[in-house]
């Protein structure tokens, strides 16, 4: 058999004709075959196979790969290489236009590159936990966050699909003393031991499995323990937290920015019975629960209901006064718990995501403000090139004469758009990186440089940039290569056409129409900010200085009281268990009649000074008499409670059940408590002893409100001095009232600062845009102008008549904007008890003043230079 | 002449090039040099200091000479060029210069 008759391996060839030159393609392969032949007879089949391959690849050298030239055909190079050096000169020859061309869209990247740097931020959470698809949360009903203690064991122990539980409270804040030093720590929790199979929480000092098994142990992060321990080794360290010894028993890393779960230490649960068994009353855990592989949550859904009755019945029937559990069922009762993918905290459930401030709204509010900024940043870089495109003619003609075909100047426009965007983007990353600090604030995370030029943000940048080239691009591009060799070589401008300068209108009166709507947006925002904090609660916030954690003062309460009763400036003092502004609790209670109704009131423990501190007007009945014993079985209820009762309310009785019966001795002016999105809630005021006492001899004195008369600064400084007298060992913190309920709208606060800025933004680049566009237009109708003059126009007229058809774009974008900022507004507007009215005519004619006033001053200063002009220089000018 | 910029396995190749005289492609390079050296070399080594030799002109090509051994692809002949033989020559001039200034004295010893 002859040796030709034998083939090299396929791949090998294929291989080579891949990578080699075609220059060089030939002489190689005839040199490896003709080896491959000589081997056959020489070694035998085999070897001269593997040589083949082996020779195949030795010539994979830069030297005969291919290069780009060989890719493409070199005229294909060469002409985008022309196009490169063409747009660069273009870019030149009008620097006024390029750089407010590519600063213009600089401003829009830059915004739109933040924003998708927070979304991709907020879409990443919790997604790095290992099995974290397999992870779930607990809800009690279809979004309670707060779960019964027996529950995770009990799921663990009935259904085998569970794999892993772990329950889990807080963010709390901790007081750590360690020598005479006094730590004050936020971001705390108490948590299961099984807490490390749920989350992925990284050991850097101890054993994960055992950290957490036995009482008062805490496992420390890396920061913490480097503050506490000043970076010495934490492992096995006695601290005192909260006044009780405990042992560190493990050090982790700092959790990653995105996850809802964000500790800086995490406690043991005491070993106590309403911990280790746990009961079905209460709800005061957050139970997560891992699945095993390949269960699914709606195999416990479907279970659940057995699960139910089996366990919770007995309780709920003895709570709800039901015959049986069936009967609590036709009533319409409910009770379930559901599973929701941890993933899905952060974002769809934010009141269960353990104080992580994320959610979805923001994501589309800020998407939306990106894409409108983006946008506006495109319409201005689509007016410019299109307007600029009579300079462009001659060119275009001449190279249809030579030739060039639609598409290919297409591709040219195409290429000079990319570049501009390319340059666009370079600026972008620079203003961004400016901006962060700004940016943070908004939104409200801790975004640094690092993460701006990190390769997934960049390459998104990257691909917005294509993106907005091509989009952007395409326009202009198609606009210009349709341009007619003659006319176009004879100079007549072609974009008089009625058709591009319709458009051209079009988008500029579309650019106002964003920029009104983002200005009406902010001023809603801010005026409704506004309304409701300088809305009449209902009493006085003003001048009262509450002071946190008494609790901690223990015995030494008293003493403390003393003091404070002797500074001059204290008016009036209360205790109470919580207070306004910071979230007071919901109790239930039934009225005793025939037919009992139930109802949760907003209950409040408090001494009774509370009433005078606070200047809650009292208009039935008496307030609390601290001398009287027999007070505590008596309430005070709000204007909003009477109402649900109904007709004479005092000496009526509220009973929490078992026989634990309260009369109502007065009624209290209705107030609010809480964020003005809620209306008022009915009200109930339960005595605490002067003791800092309430039922039962229990201790619930957590917070001293103090109404203060003259200087307030001097005041802080006393009570300061009387706390730090009393207790060392815990820090002293107040907060002025006032702040307290203004800070509830911090979100609001942000939200106004959002449309601040990203209006500010829309008008600034819409300006430049405008800006350019007006000196495009001016230079094109120079002549026409002079014409005008010489016949006697005056420049007041001609002035006028420039700004006239400006404000004409001003007017159809304020007719476009309107009813969708009413809708929008309305809607947002919706979540808010107290709304201001929209009907005020302030808020829409004030924005679109505003936006006339700035088009005026942009076009103004240029039709008034033009127009005061000399017209024999524009006339002369053939 | 300037300076010869050539390298040591370059020169083996150009010397085997000049020797092939109207034969020199590829393959034959790698053969004799092989035959005469005894050192195993791959093709492509000779591909790259032949392609290296051409662009500083000290080597001129040509294409042709299909034959059946290498399923009808042409071999690329290669010639060494007038400034090749030059720089083999100013290459072996200063290598001689260079021995010749080795002092006697070892040569004694070897002698003995």
């Amino acid at each position: 058999m002859s040796p030709f008759d034998h083939e090299p391996p396929q791949w090998a060839i294929k291989f080579l004709k891949l990578y080699c030159k075609p220059r060089a393609l030939e002489i190689i392969e005839g040199d490896a075959y003709e080896l491959f032949y000589k081997r056959i007879e020489a070694e035998g089949l085999k070897p001269a196979r593997r040589k083949f391959s082996w020779d195949v690849l030795r010539f994979f050298r830069l030297r005969y790969i291919k290069g780009l030239e060989d890719i493409n055909s070199l005229n294909n190079i060469a002409m985008l290489k022309n196009y490169f050096k063409i747009s660069i000169r273009s870019l030149l020859r009008q620097k006024f236009y390029s750089a407010i061309n590519i600063s213009g869209l600089a401003i829009g990247l830059a915004a739109c590159l933040l924003i998708t740097m927070y979304i991709g931020h907020e879409l990443s959470y919790d997604n790095f936990h290992q099995d974290v698809d397999r992870v779930y949360r607990v809800a009690n009903g279809q979004a309670g966050a707060w779960t019964p203690a027996r529950l995770g064991a009990q799921m663990k122990t009935d259904f085998p699909e569970v794999e892993a539980v772990a329950r889990l409270n807080g963010p709390f804040d901790q007081t750590f003393k360690i020598g005479d030093q006094v730590f004050k720590e936020a971001r705390g929790f108490s948590a299961d031991s099984t807490i490390n199979q749920i989350f992925d929480i990284q050991f850097i000092a101890g054993n994960p499995k055992t950290a957490l098994n036995r009482p008062n142990s805490v496992v420390l992060t890396q920061s913490l323990a480097d503050k506490l321990f000043g970076y010495q080794d934490a492992l096995g360290q006695i601290i005192k937290a909260d006044g009780q010894n405990i042992q560190v028993t493990g050090v982790v890393a700092d959790p990653p920015k995105n996850t809802h779960f964000q500790y800086n230490f995490i406690n043991s649960y005491p070993h106590e019975e309403w911990i280790t068994i746990g009961n079905w009353t209460g709800n005061g855990f957050f139970t997560y629960a891992k699945l095993a592989k390949g269960a699914s949550p709606e195999q416990i859904h479907e279970k659940m209901p057995a699960f139910i009755r089996e366990h919770l019945a007995p309780m709920i029937i003895k709570y709800s006064g039901h015959d049986s559990f069936d009967a609590f069922l036709a009533d319409g009762g409910k009770k379930t718990f559901s599973l929701i993918p941890m993933q899905k905290l952060h974002l769809h459930y934010s009141h269960m995501a353990l104080g992580s401030s994320g959610s979805i709204d923001n994501v589309y509010i800020f998407s939306a403000v990106a894409f409108f900024i983006l946008l506006i940043a495109c319409i201005n870089f689509m007016n410019l090139s299109t307007a600029r495109s009579a300079m462009r003619s001659k060119e275009v003609g001449m190279r249809k004469v030579l030739g060039s075909l639609k598409g290919q100047l297409v591709g040219q426009f195409l290429v000079e758009s990319i570049t501009v965007c390319f340059l666009s983007s370079i600026l972008a990353l620079g203003i961004a990186s400016l901006a962060l600090e700004g940016f943070n604030q908004l939104a409200n995370r801790n975004f640094n440089v690092e993460d701006i030029f990190n390769t997934a943000t960049l390459l998104k940048l990257f691909g917005i940039m294509l993106l907005v080239g091509l989009l952007a691009g395409s326009y202009p591009a198609f606009v210009l290569s349709a341009f007619k060799p003659i006319t176009a070589l004879k100079g007549e401008s072609q974009a008089t056409g009625k058709g591009s300068g319709f458009l051209r209108k079009g988008l500029v009166a579309f650019q106002f129409a964003i920029s009104i709507l983002l200005i009406v947006s902010t001023v809603v925002v801010y005026t409704q900010l506004n309304f409701i904090k300088n809305q009449d609660l209902g009493f006085n916030q003003e001048q009262v200085l509450l002071v946190k954690n008494i609790n901690r003062l223990a015995e030494n309460g008293t003493s403390f009281l003393n003091k404070i009763d002797r500074i001059p400036s204290v008016e009036s003092r209360a205790l109470s268990n919580q207070y306004l502004s910071g979230g007071v609790s919901d109790w239930g209670y039934q009225t005793v009649e025939d037919n009992p109704r139930n109802n949760s009131f907003i209950n409040l423990f408090a001494t009774a000074d509370f009433l005078k501190t606070m200047d809650i007007e009292l208009i039935e009945g008496r307030g609390f008499n601290k001398d009287l014993v027999s007070d505590t079985a008596n309430i005070l209820i709000n204007e909003k409670t009477k109402k649900w009762l109904g007709g004479d309310v005092l000496g009526k009785v509220l009973s929490r059940g078992d026989g634990e019966d309260y009369t109502i001795i007065g009624v209290v002016k209705d107030f609010n408590h809480a964020s003005l999105r809620r209306d008022i809630d009915p009200f109930i005021f339960r005595l605490m002893g002067e003791d800092g006492k309430t039922e039962g001899d229990w201790y619930a004195a957590n917070y001293l409100s103090l109404k203060v008369t003259g200087d307030y600064q001097n005041t802080v400084e006393q009570v300061r001095q009387a706390w730090a007298e009393t207790i060392t060992d815990e820090p002293f913190e107040y907060v002025f009232l006032d702040e307290s309920f203004n800070s509830l709208y911090a979100e609001e606060e942000r939200f106004g600062q959002l449309f601040t800025a990203s209006s500010g933004l829309a008008i600034v680049i819409a300006c430049l845009g405008l800006f350019a566009l007006a000196a495009f237009t001016l230079q094109r109708r120079y002549k026409e102008i002079a014409v005008r003059k010489v016949l006697g126009a005056s420049v007041q007229s001609l002035t006028f008549m420039v700004i006239k058809s400006f404000t004409l774009l001003v007017l159809i974008g304020a007719l476009i904007a309107i009813p969708v900022g009413y809708w929008l507004m309305k809607e947002w507007l919706a979540s808010f008890a107290y709304q201001i009215n929209l009907n005020n005519p302030l808020i829409w004619i004030v924005p679109i003043l505003v936006v006339a006033a700035v088009a005026w001053l942009t076009v103004g200063y240029q039709s008034i230079r033009t127009a005061t002009s000399n017209p024999v220089k524009a006339l002369r000018s053939e | 002449m300037g300076r010869v910029q050539i390298g040591e396995f370059e020169e083996l190749v150009l010397l085997v090039v000049a020797i092939l005289n109207d034969n020199a492609y590829g393959i034959s390079v790698m053969e004799e040099i092989q035959s005469q050296t005894g050192r195993k070399i791959n093709i492509s080594a000779v591909h790259s200091a032949l392609d290296r030799l051409e662009t500083k002109s000290f080597l001129k090509s040509e294409v042709g000479g299909a034959t059946a051994e290498r399923g009808g692809r042409r071999k690329r002949f290669f010639k060494i060029t007038v400034a090749g033989q030059e720089a083999l020559n100013a290459i072996r001039e200063q290598r001689n210069k260079l021995h010749d200034q080795i002092p006697s004295l070892g040569l004694k010893y070897v002698s003995i």
